[in-house]
């Protein structure tokens, strides 16, 4: 559930995914790239050699044409296996996740693990997974180990959830991700806050006004 | 979720009282003028703000948390103070953000170390309630074959047993034939001396010399005597072969009294002078078993009652009795023997122990009834006083 008090809305999304897959760059990328009304730093909550002890933390918002502020906290868990206790209570309360699968051919066995304890971790936090927005990013394209997209997509093509693939150092496929949450997340909770019918929002200007591509 | 480490974070709660004292305190000295802070709502949390106050936003993300307020004649100086005190809130909130989702990750570890210990514990308990259950299974297949290996020991000492006293009975039967017809020969030889008599008319002097009379009448009497001898016995063989039951080694219907009497017919012709039995037997139902070893496991509890009252040196009696009810058929044997001191009592069914000299008994007796009784599914149980004599008591449940 979005939190929400008559003058706010905020959505909390996260990057879950299997260790070293790129969460944290997606999620500087997006800093620099994006430019919504409202933008705050990249919040690195304690990093060993690289790698997300607790969580990063990106604050956008902009503001409807009600006057209604909307919020997006990008959140990004840490992917050791080890930190399975920090992963749950950051996925707590999400309202929309990106899962960054490594398309490096070696590191099948970990994006399946690692999705298996999104679906498990739901469960335990109380988020119902068939309702979850979710969007899974291939990262990593660029390595030449990395399973070609022809492969990734015919062997998820009986899954519900878009595929996206993207290069996150470069920056590539980094902002359609966003985008392609971003809709999900509209659909899923337009009607409940009635973003069209009392704020002016539709689809479009929902995720052009969280990325900046407004006017 | 006010305790969640997403929350929304208040001015109030990340700088405290004291805190804020310290804070405001150094910032006016640094400022040389009055100021105040304010949270979100413009409530003054510390600090006087001057008439003509300057407002500048303290944000950690989006959108202000507070304010600091300051004279605006000074405000390069007023913005880096401003910054001074957003850096602290900022390194705050972090602190406080890891430091409670620091706890909420060690419950939810703690959490999954509880659900893993449980499925541990549960899996814990059903490999021990398994072991325990194969632990018993074997133990009651260690059981079985132990009976059934009794059983059959039991069966072949009786079929050894009974073949013996079949061929016995064959090769006593075979004399027992010629000499039977052989007295009835002689019986007619007697008779011709009887004519003899008759012929020889009124010379009788050598008749009466040689009492021919009393010899014609005794061998008569000795022929009849010996008739009755042969007769007694033909009628021994036939008890030993029916005892010993060679023709029938599966399982009937069989009338517990019958063998009861059998067995009681057996020890009766070994009874010495002084002891008696005494049948007091109710109509009993008939029940499946093996009659060959029903009748050794009641002669041996009766011979060992005839013991008991020998060894005691004094006359006494055998008393048995059967009698029937829904939960099946009770059995007594009982004497009033010399009886069992409790020791004796205590490994009375231990195979081959006997309290007898050596060479008076194997002292499978009492074992081997036990086996028999066991084999039938029934029960054995001894009550014994010192010199008070012994009751056995034999039960076979009714068939469910
Ligand atoms: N080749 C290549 N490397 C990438 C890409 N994206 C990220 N990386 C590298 O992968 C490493 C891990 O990236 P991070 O963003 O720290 O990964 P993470 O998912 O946050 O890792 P954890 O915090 O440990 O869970 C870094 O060295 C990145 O530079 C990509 O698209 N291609
Ligand atoms: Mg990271």
């Amino acid at each position: 559930m979005p939190e929400s008090d008559p003058r706010h809305l905020t959505f909390k999304l996260v990057y879950y995914g299997p260790a070293q897959s790129g969460k944290t760059t997606n999620l500087l990328r997006l800093h620099d790239q994006l430019a919504p009304e409202m933008k705050g730093e990249v919040m690195t909550m304690e990093t060993k050699d690289d790698r997300t002890l607790f969580f990063d933390l990106l604050p956008l918002g902009f503001r409807a044409p009600s006057g209604l502020l909307i919020k997006f906290r990008l959140f990004t868990v840490p992917g050791q296996v080890a930190h399975d206790g920090t992963r749950k209570a950051v996925l707590s309360r999400a309202d929309g996740v990106v899962f960054v699968a490594d398309a490096d051919r070696a590191q099948e066995t970990n994006n399946g693990e690692s999705f298996q304890s999104l679906a498990d971790n739901c469960a335990r936090v109380g988020i119902d997974f068939s309702q979850l927005p979710l969007v899974v990013q291939f990262n990593k394209c660029d390595l030449p180990t990395a399973t070609p997209e022809s492969e990734v997509r015919e062997r998820w093509a009986s899954a519900p959830w878009p595929l996206v693939f993207s290069i996150a150092l470069t920056g590539f496929g980094v902002e359609p991700t966003l985008a392609t949450l971003l809709r999900s997340v509209y659909r899923r909770f337009a009607d409940e806050y009635a973003l069209a019918s009392q704020h002016g929002l539709d689809e479009a200007a929902f995720v052009a006004g969280a990325m900046g591509q407004a006017a | 979720m006010s305790q969640a480490f997403d929350r929304e974070w208040q001015l109030g709660e990340l700088l405290d009282g004291p805190l804020l004292e310290q804070f405001g305190a150094n910032l006016r000295t640094l400022l040389a003028s009055e100021l105040a802070i304010s949270d979100a709502a413009g409530q003054t949390l510390w600090g006087i703000a001057p008439p003509d106050a300057q407002r500048l936003p303290l944000i950690l993300e989006l959108e202000p948390i507070g304010y600091l307020l300051g004279h605006a004649s000074d405000s390069g100086r007023l913005t880096a103070a401003r910054n001074l005190l957003q850096i602290q809130l900022r390194a705050q909130v972090r602190f406080r953000m890891a430091s409670t989702l620091h706890l909420e990750a060690v419950a939810e570890d703690f959490e999954s170390l509880r659900r893993e210990h449980a499925r541990l514990s549960e899996s814990e308990a059903r490999y021990k309630a398994l072991s325990a259950e194969l632990e018993e299974r074997v133990r009651h297949q260690v059981a079985v074959l132990e009976e059934r290996q009794q059983m059959l020991y039991q069966a072949e000492k009786l079929a050894s047993v009974g073949q013996l006293a079949a061929g016995m009975a064959h090769e006593i039967n075979n004399p027992l034939g010629f000499v039977r017809s052989n007295l009835s020969t002689f019986t007619k030889y007697l008779e011709k001396l009887g004519e003899l008599k008759t012929a020889l008319g009124e010379d009788l002097a050598a008749w009466q010399t040689l009492d021919l009379d009393f010899v014609l009448e005794d061998g008569v009497d000795l022929l009849q005597e010996s008739a009755k001898g042969l007769e007694r016995i033909a009628r021994i063989v036939a008890d030993l072969k029916s005892f010993s039951n060679v023709d029938r080694a599966s399982e009937e219907f069989t009338d517990l009294n019958d063998c009861l009497q059998q067995a009681a017919g057996i020890v009766e012709k070994q009874l010495p002078a002084g002891i008696n039995i005494q049948l007091d037997l109710l109509p009993l139902p008939r029940l499946i078993c093996l009659p060959g070893h029903i009748n050794q496991l009641f002669f041996n509890v009766i011979r060992n009652a005839m013991q008991a009252i020998q060894d005691a040196g004094r006359p006494g009696s055998i008393r048995i009795s059967s009698e029937a009810n829904e939960a099946g058929i009770a059995i007594r044997i009982r004497d009033d023997g010399i009886g069992m001191q409790p020791a004796q009592l205590e490994r009375a069914f231990e195979p081959f122990y006997t309290t007898r000299p050596v060479g008076a008994g194997v002292g499978l007796g009492l074992s081997t009834a036990r086996n028999i009784v066991l084999a039938h599914s029934g029960r054995i149980t001894l009550d014994s006083q010192p010199d008070g004599g012994t009751t056995v008591s034999i039960f076979f449940p009714a068939p469910p």
